[in-house]
Order: C-alpha cells, then sequence, then structure tokens
C-alpha cells in the first residue's frame, strides 16, 4: 500500500486504479425476452413506415388524376399490408396500454384504476374506428 | 505534504452522523465538514430500523411521561437530566425531519400519527408505515446533499483516531477503493458509527455494525460506558436474525407459545405484548427452557400472530412485515403465524460522552448507537434510539462546530509522521505478513458463537469466565492471522480483519464489563445475581484500554434528578 | 448427508493483475433451503478464497449493497434463493452497465452524482418556521408519491436498462423516479427547478421504455412509470401555459 495525504477537497473518493469499462455487447438484445420483444416492437416501426411512405406516393398520383391511381394489387402487397396491419394493432396495443402507467387522475379525490383507463383507451380506440368506418362508406356510396 | 482538513469530521454516515453534519453547517455556515463512511451513506443500518421514532408530540402525551417511561425502562440507570433534555427535543427534531421530506404515517387531519409501543405508557411513536429508519436516513441523506459545506469520503474505513497532546485532531482513513491511507484532519471529530451487533452470531444488524468507533475511541484513551448493557429484541426471524418490528405488536399482535398461550401473562401482566424489550426476551427465553416453545430446523422459536387484525390493517401499517415474510420464509402474515425468537438487537453502551456528546479528549465527540450519553441506561426502550440519534446528532454537531470555531488549527508535522506510523503498522500487521495460517472467518464465527453463549439474554459467572478465556485465545489466534488477498484496490479482506480486530477488542470489554457488573439490571441478567443491587451497582461501568484484554474498570455515579428509583415492574 | 453442494461462478477482476474478467467456480455446501446466494459468497470468502469481494450488508433487502448478476438477472443476493438454482450452478456476475472495480464491485459515483443533480430534498419558496409545527399532509397524498419514495438505490433497475448501457448520460431509472417522488409530494414546490435536468436531451426523453426497470425493481418502485408520467407532465407544461401545478 502506498501513503499519500489528498490534496483538495472534492465531493466524492479520490481518483481510483484502472476500472473495466462496461461495453455493451452486440447480442444484447437477444439476452432476455423483454429486449428481444422490445426490439420487436421497435422494429415494427420499420415497415409501417414504409407503408405509409408508399400511401402517400399513391395519394400524391391519385391528385394528378383517376388516370394515374393505379393502387398495388399484387398477392405480394397485399400479404405486406396485412402484415404491416398486425404491427399497427400491436403498436396501438402497446401504446394505449400504457395509458394506464402513464396517465394518473382523481376523481372525487380517488385515484382512477389503471385497468379503467385503460378500458376507456381501448373504448375510444373502438369509437374512432366506427366513425371512421362510417365516414369513409358513406363517402365511397356518394 | 498537504492533507484534507475540515473544520469538523463527522465519522459514520448513519442517522446521527449525517444529523451532525447538517447541524454543524447551519450553526455556523462558514464551518467546512468531512464526512467519512466506510459504506456509501444510504447503506447505513438507520436504514434497517422499522418500528418508529418517540417523541412527546399530542396533546395527550407530556414530556415528564415520556421521561419516566424512559427512565424506568432503563431500570435507572440513565442519567436523567439527560433523558429530561432528551424529550423536549425530540418532538423539534421529528418536525424537523418532516420539513425534511420523511414521509411520517398521518392522522385524518393531516398531523403526524403515533402509535404504541412497549414500554411507553402512551401512544408516541411516530412511523413511516414501518420502515421508518428507511425514509428518515434517505430523507436526511438526500437534504444533506444540498449543503455545498459537507464534503464526503464514502467507503473510506477509519483506522485510527490522530491524537496529538490528547486532543483529537483528525482520523487515519483506508481509502477502500483505492487501498491508499489519508490523514483527514479536522479540528473536531464526531464519531457517529453505529453499534457492534456482528460481534453477536445471531443479531439484527448489517455487516457493518462491528463497532468500530467504539473500538476507536477505545483505543485513543476514551472511556466506554455500560459496555455490558446489550439488548436483545424478542422478535427475530430464526436463521436470518432479520428483524419483526415491535410495532407489529403495538398494532395488537399476539406473542402465543406452543399451547397457544399468550404467556406473557405471566411476566408483565399489564403490559402484556407492550412490555419493555430485556423482560420479554427473559420471558421467552424462560419458556423455551420449560419446554413451551416451538421447535424448528433452527432452534426454538414462538409465534408472533397478526392474523385477527385483518389484510387492511397489516398493508396500511405493516406492508413491510408481509413482504419479509412472503420473500424471505414464504409465508403471508395474513394468513400465517410469524416465528420468531430473541436476538441481538442494540447497544446501550458505548463511548463516554456528555449531553452535548463530549467525550473526555478535547475535540472528540460521539452520538448515536456508538455513544453512550447516558439516555438508555440498562434498557433501552423501543423507538427511542431514532430520536437519539436526532437529538444528540444534532447536540454533537453543534457542539463540534462552536469548539471548531475557537480550536487552533492542526498542524501538519505530527500529523504527518502519525500517518506513516499507522500506514506501517497495517501493512505490517495484514499485508506483509509472512507464516500466518489462520483465516479471519473461522474466528470471528467462532467469536459470535462464545458471545451468543456467554453474552447473551443470561449470564452467570462460569460463562462469562470462559467467555473472557475464549477471546483471550481468540486474540492469540488473530495475531496469526493471514491474509489472502494482496490487491490494493477494494481488499474488503483488510477491512474484514481491521473490524474482527475492534470485534474483538469491544467484546473483550462487554465480557469483563458484564462479569464485575454482579446484580440484574435491565438487559443484563445474571443468572447467580437475580436481584438488582442499587446499594453496589447504580454506577456507570466505565472501561478504560490498557495493554491486556482486561480493562481497567471505573464506576461513576448516576445521576437521579425527579424519579427515585423503585421497583420495576409492569 | 451434508455433502450436498452448489457450485457457484462468480466473477474475478482485479485491476492490478487482470486485463479482463474471468469466471472463478467455488463449490458451496448446501446446507440448509434458506440458503441464498449471499450466503453462498459469504462461505467462499469466509472459508475458501478471502479475496473475492462484494459489497453487502443489511442482508434483509433494504440497504441496497449486494445487489449482482445472478444467472443474468439483476438480483439482490440476499434475496435470491439457492433452492431456485440448484442443482444447476449459480453465476454471480457484477451488475451489467456499470464500470467494475473490483470482482463483484461496481462503479456506482455516476449515481451519486445523477441523484445530486436532480434535488432531492423539499424545495419551498418560503420555509415554514419549525416552530410552526408540520405541514399538514394527509394519508392519500402520501399514496400519491409513496410508491416512488421506496426506492433503495440498489442499482438493480440500471443494470436492467439497455438505454443506459448504451449511453451512461442518460438520467436513469432510480433518479427519475426519486425526482417524481419530490414533485409529487404535496410540501415541495420545486417541480420547476428539477424540471430542467428531467427534459434535457438526456434526461428522460431517452428513455424508449423497455420497461425491465420495473420488472427487476425488488421494491415495486415502478420507474419507467415516474418516467413516463415525467414526459406527459413535461409535455403538458410545455403545450398547456397554466398546466400543472408548480
Amino acid at each position: 500500500m502506498t501513503t499519500e495525504a489528498t490534496a483538495e477537497a472534492t465531493t466524492e473518493a479520490p481518483a481510483a486504479p484502472r476500472e473495466y469499462s462496461w461495453r455493451m455487447p452486440a447480442n444484447w438484445w437477444t439476452r432476455n425476452r423483454h429486449y428481444f420483444l422490445y426490439t420487436v416492437r421497435e422494429f415494427t416501426a420499420l415497415p409501417l413506415a414504409l407503408w405509409l411512405l408508399w400511401l402517400l406516393v399513391e395519394i400524391r398520383r391519385a391528385g394528378d388524376g383517376p388516370a394515374r391511381y393505379a393502387p398495388h394489387s399484387s398477392t405480394a402487397f397485399v400479404v405486406f399490408s396485412v402484415v404491416v396491419l398486425a404491427f399497427a394493432l400491436y403498436h396501438s396495443y402497446t401504446f394505449l396500454t400504457l395509458a394506464g402507467t402513464i396517465l394518473h387522475f382523481k376523481v372525487l379525490d380517488r385515484p382512477v384504476p389503471a385497468r379503467l383507463i385503460v378500458l376507456s383507451q381501448f373504448a375510444a380506440w373502438a369509437a374512432a374506428s366506427v366513425v371512421v368506418a362510417f365516414v369513409l362508406i358513406w363517402f365511397a356510396h356518394e | 505534504m498537504d492533507f484534507e482538513s475540515y473544520d469538523v469530521l463527522v465519522v459514520g454516515g448513519g442517522l446521527a452522523g449525517i444529523r451532525a453534519a447538517i447541524a454543524a453547517v447551519e450553526a455556523n455556515p462558514r464551518v467546512r465538514v468531512g464526512m467519512v463512511s466506510k459504506v456509501y451513506p444510504m447503506r447505513s443500518h438507520t436504514v434497517s430500523a422499522e418500528g418508529g421514532a418517540a417523541a412527546a408530540l399530542g396533546p395527550g402525551d407530556s414530556f415528564e411521561t415520556h421521561a419516566f417511561d424512559t427512565i424506568k425502562g432503563s431500570d435507572y440507570l440513565a442519567d436523567q437530566e439527560v433523558v429530561e433534555a432528551f424529550v423536549r427535543e425530540a418532538p423539534v427534531e421529528i418536525i424537523q425531519m418532516e420539513h425534511w421530506g420523511c414521509p411520517w404515517s398521518r392522522n385524518p387531519d393531516g398531523t403526524i400519527a403515533v402509535r404504541p409501543f412497549g414500554g411507553m405508557t402512551t401512544w408516541r411513536t411516530c412511523f413511516a408505515a414501518d420502515k421508518t429508519g428507511f425514509h428518515m436516513l434517505h430523507a436526511v441523506f438526500q437534504t444533506s446533499l444540498k449543503y455545498p459545506q459537507i464534503t464526503r469520503h464514502d467507503e473510506a474505513f477509519v483506522t485510527k483516531l490522530l491524537v496529538e497532546d490528547s486532543r483529537c485532531v483528525g482520523v487515519v482513513a483506508l481509502d477502500i477503493r483505492s487501498g491508499r491511507f489519508d490523514a483527514i484532519t479536522a479540528k473536531s471529530v464526531i464519531l457517529a458509527t453505529g453499534g457492534l451487533g456482528r460481534v453477536y452470531a445471531f443479531t439484527t444488524n448489517g455487516n457493518i455494525c462491528t463497532g468500530d468507533g467504539m473500538a476507536l475511541a477505545y483505543r485513543a484513551g476514551a472511556g466506554l460506558k455500560d459496555m455490558e448493557m446489550v439488548q436483545f429484541h424478542p422478535t427475530g426471524l430464526p436463521f436470518t436474525g432479520i428483524l419483526i418490528t415491535e410495532a407489529v405488536r403495538g398494532e395488537g399482535g399476539y406473542l402465543l407459545n406452543k399451547d397457544g398461550e399468550r404467556f406473557l401473562k405471566r411476566y408483565v401482566p399489564n403490559k402484556m405484548e407492550l412490555g419493555p424489550r430485556d423482560i420479554i426476551s427473559r420471558a421467552m427465553t424462560t419458556e423455551f427452557e420449560e419446554g413451551r416453545g416451538f421447535e424448528g430446523p433452527h432452534g426454538k422459536y414462538m409465534h408472533l400472530d397478526v392474523r385477527h387484525l385483518g389484510e387492511k390493517v397489516i398493508d396500511r401499517k405493516l406492508p413491510f412485515m408481509r413482504e419479509l415474510g412472503r420473500e424471505f420464509l414464504g409465508i403471508d402474515i395474513v394468513t400465517d403465524p410469524i416465528p420468531v425468537r430473541p436476538v441481538q438487537h442494540y447497544m446501550m453502551g458505548g463511548v463516554d460522552a456528555n449531553i452535548s456528546g463530549e467525550t473526555p479528549i478535547l475535540g472528540l465527540y460521539a452520538a448515536g448507537e456508538c455513544a453512550n450519553v447516558g439516555l438508555n441506561g440498562g434498557n433501552r426502550l423501543g423507538s427511542n434510539s431514532l430520536p437519539e440519534c436526532l437529538v444528540f446528532g444534532a447536540a454533537a454537531g453543534r457542539a463540534a462546530a462552536h469548539y471548531a470555531s475557537s480550536a487552533r488549527p492542526v498542524t501538519a508535522n505530527p500529523v504527518d509522521a502519525m500517518l506513516w506510523d499507522e500506514a506501517r503498522r497495517v501493512e505490517a500487521e495484514y499485508l506483509e505478513k509472512k507464516g500466518g495460517d489462520e483465516r479471519i472467518g473461522p474466528i470471528r464465527e467462532e467469536m459470535q458463537r462464545e458471545m451468543d453463549a456467554g453474552a447473551g439474554v443470561f449470564r452467570t459467572k462460569e460463562g462469562l469466565s470462559r467467555l473472557v478465556r475464549n477471546l483471550g485465545g481468540l486474540r492469540e489466534r488473530f495475531e496469526k492471522v493471514r491474509i489472502d488477498d494482496s490487491s490494493r484496490t477494494f481488499n474488503t479482506e483488510i477491512i474484514a480483519a481491521l473490524e474482527l480486530d475492534f470485534m474483538l477488542e469491544v467484546a473483550s470489554v462487554i465480557a469483563f464489563t458484564a462479569l464485575a457488573r454482579e446484580e440484574s439490571r435491565g438487559a443484563h441478567a445474571r443468572r447467580d445475581f437475580p436481584e438488582r443491587d442499587d446499594e453496589h451497582f447504580l454506577k456507570h461501568t466505565l472501561a478504560f484500554h490498557t495493554n491486556t484484554l482486561a480493562p481497567r474498570l471505573e464506576y461513576s455515579d448516576v445521576h437521579i434528578t425527579t424519579f427515585k428509583p423503585q421497583a420495576r415492574s409492569y | 448427508m451434508p455433502d450436498k453442494t452448489i457450485t457457484v461462478r462468480a466473477t474475478r477482476f482485479d485491476p492490478e493483475r487482470d486485463r479482463e474478467p474471468r469466471m472463478q467456480s467455488y463449490e458451496v455446501p448446501f446446507t440448509d433451503e434458506s440458503m441464498v446466494v449471499l450466503d453462498a459468497l459469504n462461505h467462499v470468502k469466509s472459508h475458501i478464497d478471502g479475496s473475492l469481494s462484494y459489497r453487502w450488508s443489511c442482508r434483509m433487502g433494504i440497504c441496497g449493497s449486494c445487489g449482482m448478476m445472478v444467472n443474468g438477472t439483476p438480483k439482490l443476493t440476499c434475496n435470491a434463493f439457492l433452492r431456485d438454482y440448484w442443482p444447476r450452478p449459480v453465476v454471480v456476475q457484477p451488475l451489467n452497465n456499470f464500470p467494475i472495480i473490483r470482482d463483484l464491485v461496481i462503479d456506482m459515483d455516476d449515481f451519486m452524482h445523477k441523484l445530486k443533480s436532480i434535488k432531492p430534498w423539499i424545495i419551498r419558496k418560503q420555509e415554514l418556521p419549525l416552530g410552526a409545527g408540520e405541514h399538514r399532509q394527509s394519508n392519500e397524498q402520501i399514496d400519491d408519491f409513496r410508491q416512488f419514495s421506496e426506492c433503495i438505490n440498489c442499482m438493480l433497475c440500471y443494470a436492467a436498462c439497455p438505454v443506459y448501457g448504451l449511453n451512461n448520460e442518460f438520467l436513469g431509472p432510480a433518479a427519475t423516479a426519486l425526482a417524481r417522488r419530490y414533485n409529487l409530494d404535496s410540501r415541495d414546490q420545486g417541480l420547476k427547478e428539477r424540471l430542467p435536468v428531467l427534459g434535457e436531451a438526456e434526461g428522460i426523453w431517452e428513455c424508449s421504455f423497455v420497461g425491465e426497470c420495473s420488472v427487476v425493481c425488488p421494491k415495486g418502485v415502478d420507474p419507467a412509470k415516474a418516467i413516463q408520467q415525467t414526459k406527459l407532465d413535461t409535455t403538458m407544461r410545455f403545450v398547456l401555459p397554466y398546466g400543472n401545478r408548480e
């Protein structure tokens, strides 16, 4: 051991000898089920974004007149769309479930239970979907 | 050579130490305070306190009854003017903790709630559910972060007090992470290092409770007062020694023997489960000896039953107990009784200090469990120790800051030499020693077994004499100890060796002082002297370090002001 | 009869000798069903190899010292029972995402700085004098922040957080939970002083809600909830000029 007196005031312990720094392993997301599901959740945003980009292109083309509007109808694209729909539903589900964690308010001085909040979110989602579907169908009939 | 120098240096980062540091700064904002702790402060053992903190807050309470309960609980070995000052300060400190964010449980009107506790005649124990110590420690530690005058030295182990011309001028500390010895000097030093429960095998105390401050002061020449007074808490979990709070009984829990009988009716008929800890621990031990305890894989035990309280009360008032039962025993205390038996819990004895925390060594102060200011006498009442840390921590902090403002600065030369000597001593005794063949672990375990056997709930001359002899043998073995770890970096084995050195020292003091007190008073129960003997032993024991294991013993008078000693029955 | 043993594989790293951590195996007698991983480490240190270094104290799950990776999961070793691993070996490593000082000891100074940065103390515009007694506070008001006040600073949440593992500038779970603890305390008026630290780029916004911090928390603190709630609060304050309380 060496003997040495501290030279100056510091609010923390004196400098220590070499430490072994943490290095995140590249495969960290495979090491735990939750990490994996989390990574999948984040990854699903990518195809979703691609699909939406495609939709934007379609809309733009539709703006040039009905003749230019030629939606993709290959089997591959339908399959892709269905998969993306599943991803979108999964995202909506995780997002809405989160509301139970995030939102906290009181009615008559009693905290509203998280389950009720989540339930109301899903109800609002369902209601919104019905309204959108109704509007679309109504437009289609015009 | 430069070295760290403060006005006030606090050794220990628990409730008493942090309270002292803040008090010093608030007494004089120009004071520079250092705080050395062998663990990060929030790891300190205050964190394990559960039940609560007593203070005569409410309109139905009075200073007089709190003082009387404390003095009667102490079996009249408390210094009464200290108790009287304590009960007046305790409510102020509880309010101060409230202002610092402690989440005290509340009455419906928003004021601080109180609960009943053992040996207290009225409800006066403030609580934060059943994690009172945890919440107090974190609140006071987090509050301490706002004072730039306080500089922490976390994970540094003090090996020696620097004493120059019979004045304490700092410490030598081993920085655990780097293995470097530092002299940390100060105009005044406050010891707040906590208890010594780890000298026993079966204890509620954490691994860090090794009597460091007591041993440091003892070796520096201060007296240790009433070290024979060791508290055994009635309700520890078998095997682990995890504390089941007295609040369980305060909230209405029953202690039952194997016949399902509330046996305390034979011992403390008027108080039952709310009797003081010393008497209930003796009652349980007696029941065990007479064959009325349960037999389990980890020895005899009793049942602590809260099933009749109902889930709602348990979850509101005792949630941590439910958690401990579930996590460590696999039982639900809502539906199952808790197995418990007496367990070492607290040290009434400690560094001889007065009401301001001053020790006989100039510039050296002590507070909290490591000190004996004369508050607890022969037996501490449950929930008096947390306010003790606050009241006497603050008192020591103020006194130390005051003394520092007029004390002359510390001079470098002798400190330098003392630092080198101490560093050389530790290196020679542990790191560079050749040929030792003893390990730390087995010596420590044997010491703990010997202390359980010889200095437990009941003591005898034979048992204590054997303990004294065996501790002598262990000290000889310790001289031949071998260290596996030669690294300087975070060498926890050398810390364990230094702690064992301290523990053997204080364990011997317990054994010798217990042997010398030939009466039964408070927690000190002698089978061969079952009566209290006010004529010969209404006195404090003072133990001083000598060149042998045996301390030099002196006795000093107990300060009695208002309450004349009378028979102690509940 | 008492021949039942369990293999403990522990990380060893001494910066004075080792370039990088290595694993060492010990055979430990498994004599009691109540034994925890920490008991096994203590047996190693007392009877087999005194040089094994780790932190511990209370062994009742409240001091927060003994957090380590046990078979890959952050745990308090005082509360990880050997019976749940036997007869397979139990692998004990220092907490992920932190620098290793020695063996099973991590460097947590980073957290100590972060803790201080969120000002974890009651901030008042005007201090109540001691003579005025306590602030009135109902048990329901305590319930608002109780969960977040239960944090024992054990660092398991940081070890579980891949965001912190990738970027240790991130304020992280426990520090945010403690900031929220004070922000929700009816006695506190320091929200405005804490928001800048929480709201900055490396504050709460790094969190992408993995949620693992709340899974491993031994005290049910749910730091993930604290972070998401803080995100909403910060946003609302931005969106609504008079949103939220002081």
